[in-house]
């Protein structure tokens, strides 16, 4: 047997696997954490081939390992990160284990060189290989989420409107499909306002009110009609949402769009009268009926007027049908351009017109009227042709039933016929 | 901290590391029964984000690598990486374990193996020509693209580095790779000293 010259006691308190070998793999020195882990005690094997134990191991490259280190000097290691090649040892943790076998780290150091002996140290890295494997497969799993939610973002992007924006209302980020029913490229957009859709057909107080909303932290909801790069416009109902940091102060706006052209193209046809394009009877009706009934104060103090084109029969029968489609649509601009915007016209008939004009008392109406009756009576039907209108007044009785209102400014549209046409009579 | 090098302590570095190289080329033979052949060293200190340009431009970006990185420390401190193609690393363990087939993990074992040769052999001999001592870690390989080969995050902590690099060819065995040691900020002040020490020792 051969004996090591320094004591036992060093090696055997280590808590790694600690045995000498030389180039022949005669084993001179066995600690007692090899014994208790392999079974195999020192009296066993010292003196003896590793060999006979392990018949399993791959000599040739153990050999090649043995002599370079004492070639060398210098230690050399078998791969940590593969499955165990050096002696098996079985592992006896009960408790979620994934290995059955120790994971060991080996070194091989030269001992004593001109004896051809190293010492080979057995380190247990089970712990941290299970680590590894574990923390591998979480990877593995934090990769797939990251495939699944690319491709989610990509679905996203494809097909849903979204845009992102700075607090200055610069775009950050939007998505393509939002790009392509704006007809801009991705890169025409990002860095640009907000600004560019503004379509310019909505009120100042829309945009006042989406701002005024998202500023105060709060999500806005609403129609906005955008401006597309052909010149165009489009109708989205839109979700504007204000990003917060972890203080609760603003970061970034985010808003989600949804193309409402169509609904709102054909809501537009369902109120309009298709020759002038004033809003039709039905849609005048719905209005007056709602006021009434609300009787809301903001919009209760009205007068109503009746205008009818003086000799419109005779338009039609000396100029034809056509002219006659013409006067309609010459006279209903005529309205639209003298009166304000928030006061209501609508076709009521055939060559009839009838107008709400808002918050106004009799008289200013009167006037407002007679301005209107003026400039019909300036308006030149294709250049050439002269028509006159005749016009009925009446203010809205608050608490009254409508058909008094519509008898009295019929009554008055009929004196003003009766007495001359091409006048204001007030009731 | 002055990590500059005058142009003699360059010479003097190259001069050491041609032994050094000499040396891992005599061993290689002798451990491995395969005759090498190392390039001439390039020796180059440059800001630690440029490590990864410059080990790019020497491998082909579609390809898969055996990355393999041991540490060493010591008066000289750094990390010796080895850079080996699959097609490479297979030939490497066909020829360490005289198979047809190696395994992944045999690869494996093989390019650990040539790694730590090469490192323990070029350090020692490097730090032995400059009177130090130098103690080796267990290296550690992992199987990764050319974007991998270096976490760019890794290297924030560091100002400047000096790459070491040289080409290592097995021409009969169809076997190459490119070795780097790299060294940083401290110990690039102690790997200077220490030349220092030496010039003077030689030239009084």
């Amino acid at each position: 047997m051969i004996l090591l010259k320094c004591p036992d006691v060093l090696l055997d308190s280590l808590e790694n696997g600690h045995m000498v070998i030389d180039d022949k793999f005669i084993v001179s020195y066995w600690n007692r954490w090899l014994a208790i882990n392999t079974q195999i005690t020192k009296e066993e094997i010292v003196g003896k081939s590793l060999e006979e134990f392990y018949p399993d191991l791959n000599y040739k490259v153990l050999h090649r390992k043995i002599r370079t280190a004492l070639t060398l000097s210098t230690p050399t290691f078998y791969d940590a990160n593969s499955s165990t090649k050096f002696i098996s040892i079985n592992r006896n943790k009960v408790t979620t284990s994934s290995l059955s076998l120790m994971q060991q780290q080996v070194t091989i150091s030269p001992y004593l060189p001109h004896e051809n002996k190293v010492m080979v140290s057995i380190y247990d890295i089970s712990e941290l290989y299970e680590t590894k494997l574990s923390l591998r497969k979480e990877i593995s799993k934090v990769n797939k989420l990251n495939d699944i939610l690319e491709a989610d973002q990509e679905i996203i992007d494809k097909n849903i409107m979204m845009m992102k924006t700075s607090l200055n209302a610069d775009i950050i980020d939007i998505s393509t499909f939002f790009c392509e029913f704006l007809g801009y490229k991705k890169e025409e957009l990002i860095g640009k306002n907000v600004s560019i859709f503004k379509s310019g057909d909505l009120p100042d107080t829309t945009y006042k009110e989406l701002w005024d909303t998202i500023k105060s932290k709060k999500a806005w909801s609403g129609e906005i009609k955008n401006k597309t790069a052909s010149g165009g416009t489009k109708w989205v109902q839109s979700r504007v949402t204000p990003i917060l940091d972890e203080n609760g102060e603003i970061i970034e706006f985010s808003a989600v769009y949804y193309d409402i052209t169509n609904a709102k193209l054909l809501a537009e046809l369902y109120i309009t009268d298709p020759l002038t394009k004033l809003y039709n009877r039905a849609h005048f009706d719905d209005t007056i009926n709602s006021i009434t009934k609300h009787q809301r104060k903001a919009d209760i103090n009205f007068v109503l007027a009746i205008t009818d084109i003086d000799h419109f029969k005779s338009i039609n029968d000396t100029y034809g049908h056509q002219v006659g489609d013409d006067a309609l649509i010459a006279i209903a601009n005529t309205l639209k351009n003298s009166l304000r915007e928030n006061d209501l016209i609508a076709r009521w008939g055939g060559e009839e017109f009838v107008i709400m004009l808002k918050n106004v008392s009799l008289d200013e109406a009167k006037m407002i009227i007679e301005k209107v009756r003026a400039s019909v009576e300036e308006t030149k039907i294709n250049n050439s042709i002269s028509v006159t209108a005749s016009f009925g007044l009446t203010k809205y009785i608050i608490g009254e039933d409508t058909h008094k209102t519509f008898k009295r400014v019929d009554d008055a549209l009929y004196e003003a016929k009766k007495s001359g046409r091409n006048r204001v009579v007030v009731k | 901290m002055n990590i500059e090098f005058n142009e003699d302590q360059i010479d003097a570095l190259k001069e050491f590391m041609n032994v050094s190289i000499g040396a891992a080329t005599a061993n290689l033979a002798e451990l491995l029964d395969a005759f090498a052949t190392m390039h001439i060293p390039e020796i180059d200190i440059c800001n630690s984000h440029e490590l990864m340009s410059r080990v790019k431009s020497t491998i082909d970006s579609d390809s898969m690598y055996y990355v393999t990185k041991q540490l060493f420390t010591g008066k000289f401190g750094g990390e010796c990486m080895f850079i080996m193609s699959h097609n490479s690393a297979e030939n490497l363990g066909k020829h360490l374990y005289n198979i047809r087939t190696p395994s992944e993990d045999d690869i494996s074992d093989a390019v650990i193996e040539l790694t730590n040769i090469l490192s323990s052999t070029i350090i020692s001999k490097l730090t032995q020509e400059l009177d130090a001592q130098v103690q080796f870690f267990a290296p550690s390989s992992q199987f990764v693209d050319a974007d991998s080969i270096i976490n760019s995050d890794d290297l924030n902590h560091y100002s400047k580095i000096i790459i070491i690099s040289t080409i290592l060819e097995f021409e009969d065995q169809k076997i190459n790779g490119s070795v780097y040691i790299l060294t940083k900020d401290e110990a690039i002040e102690s790997l200077k000293m220490l030349i220092n020490k030496k010039i003077e020792e030689i030239y009084g």
